[in-house]
């Protein structure tokens, strides 16, 4: 077995380089909802370029620097502008029943990155070593107990760091990378049409 | 194209398009808007509640804590699963629902121990007087000790704060009074937290466990309610001052405005399983008859395709 020749095989059929990096698109891909997603990313990418400099500088930073007060402030607004085009992401992708034609994964892991993002701004909160942090980590306990999590303390700010710089970050790049790789490889879904098959499902 | 998109698009008239370029503008433009809204307003800050603050303003306030604590009567003493044993106090549904117990301690607290006589053991190191008043409690038998303590909890709420100095009525204590502005005095150094924090891992101490836990209950409480973050006050949605919070989470922060929720003991563990069962919801919506017909029934999507529709509908 070749396993280059498999590989090129399955690249063939599934993520080509007209795929990853399109020069056509069909016409149908023509509204504003389409901007949604990639506003979405553009403000993870700003969330991820903040944080990364934070990150050099340490939690802390932001409470003795003007430069660190800056840099604090875009993560945060970034993340605003991350959920509010989420939100319109996926109730664009919603009312055009976009799991249609075996779509489904696609949906599915957009959901899942989804959830891992609500754990790592919650991490992020409790990081800023101020108030909010304080009252959300003895307030955030409470369920984090009862539902079985406690092994994520939210009172534990060495733990808390390493979750948010490090495994929440790549579990949300790689899998918003795999829901990227799916919506590039199954290319967009076609408009519903009533009444036909395809449109039905 | 990918064999599988050929076979999908075939017959779909193409427009020219760069998905780079389009991805360039965008980003753009969203840090634009995002450092445009970072100079305007900043973060929203407000310090943290310290020991030492509350010692000073709220004297009372904070014996009142110490002491629940030092009795062993505080509610995180008996908390349950993950502080301690007491199974009976984790939430639970349905009887057999309840994943803390199933979890187990996994984050030991002793609450008289760790954040009342641990303290008292090191300040004892340092003030004679304290070591002296925790030699004769330890060494006094315990309905004595109960005694000293609730004639000292009964003193309290009849003391005064005279500039900071806390007047008790005349009464027997015991060694109860010293110990307890022992931890005072502790507070308003600015050493509580540090000597609640430090392990046996030091001078390597990541975990605010404890002092967290500490000043929790009504001390937070009051300056939550004064900051609109109370859980009904919708809680974490809300982010101090004008600023916007975790918007995203208001669905949960409303299962916690409902009276059966928001009254019940178990709160926490029912808003959670809605919210995981409306995750499960939303994950199986494709294949969930009714709920994936919502879009073909709220026909948002002929408003986003419009241009699809007006030019081709119709069409073979």
């Amino acid at each position: 077995m070749n396993i280059d020749a498999k590989l090129q095989a399955w690249l063939r059929s599934h993520l080509t380089l007209e795929d990853a990096l399109p020069t056509q698109m069909p016409v149908y891909v023509n509204s504003m909802a389409y901007f949604f997603g990639t506003a979405t990313l553009s403000a993870l990418a700003v969330v991820i370029g903040s944080g990364m400099v934070i990150a050099i500088f340490g939690p802390g930073w932001w409470h003795v620097s003007p430069v660190g007060h800056f840099f604090n402030s875009v993560h945060f607004w970034a993340v605003e502008i991350f959920y509010f085009g989420l939100v319109l992401h996926m109730l664009a992708k919603f009312f055009k029943a976009a799991w249609r034609d075996g779509r489904w994964r696609t949906w599915v892991i957009g959901l899942v990155t989804f959830a891992v993002t609500i754990f790592s701004g919650i991490t992020g909160t409790l990081l800023q070593e101020n108030w909010d942090a304080q009252w959300n980590a003895v307030q955030g306990k409470d369920p984090m107990n009862a539902l079985g999590l406690a092994w994520m303390n939210t009172m534990d700010p060495g733990q808390l760091l390493t979750l948010h710089v490090a495994l929440f970050p790549l579990l949300i790049v790689l899998f918003a990378a795999i829901h990227i790789a799916f919506v590039r490889s199954e290319s967009p879904v076609r408009p519903i049409v009533l009444g036909s098959r395809r449109g039905a499902r | 194209m990918s064999t599988r998109s050929e076979a999908y698009l075939r017959g779909v008239p193409m427009k020219r398009y760069d998905m780079i370029r389009e991805g360039l503008i965008v980003l753009g433009a969203v840090t634009a808007v995002v450092v445009l809204l970072a100079v305007s307003f900043g973060t929203p800050d407000y310090p943290t509640v310290t020991g030492k603050e509350v010692a000073t303003k709220q004297p009372m306030l904070f014996l009142q804590r110490s002491l629940a604590y030092f009795s062993g009567q505080s509610g995180l003493q008996t908390y349950g699963p993950p502080y301690t044993k007491h199974d009976q106090n984790a939430q639970e549904v349905f009887g057999f629902i309840s994943p803390a117990r199933w979890i187990g301690v996994v984050n030991p607290v002793d609450a008289r121990h760790d954040l009342a006589m641990d303290p008292l053991e090191r300040i004892a190191v340092l003030d004679p007087e304290v070591a002296k008043a925790l030699a004769i409690y330890t060494h006094a038998p315990p309905d004595q000790q109960q005694r000293w303590i609730k004639s000292y909890s009964a003193a309290l709420r009849r003391a005064t704060d005279d500039n900071g100095r806390v007047v008790l009525p005349q009464g027997d204590y015991g060694p109860v009074a010293t110990l307890m502005n022992g931890m005072l005095s502790l507070a308003r150094a600015g050493l509580l937290e540090g000597t609640l924090d430090s392990s046996s891992r030091l001078p390597y101490d990541l975990n605010n466990t404890k002092s967290l836990l500490f000043l929790e209950g009504p001390i937070e409480n009051n300056v939550a309610r004064h900051l609109n973050e109370l859980g009904n006050q919708w809680g974490m949605t809300n982010e101090m001052g004008p600023y916007p919070g975790a918007w995203w989470l208001w669905s949960y922060a409303f299962l916690y405005q409902l009276p059966g929720i928001a009254s019940s003991p178990n709160a926490d563990l029912i808003a959670g399983l809605i919210m995981a069962t409306a995750f499960l919801v939303l994950i199986f919506l494709p294949v969930i008859p009714g709920l994936n017909r919502i879009p073909y029934r709220i026909p948002v999507y002929r408003l986003i395709w419009r241009d699809w529709y007006r030019r081709f509908e119709g069409q073979p």
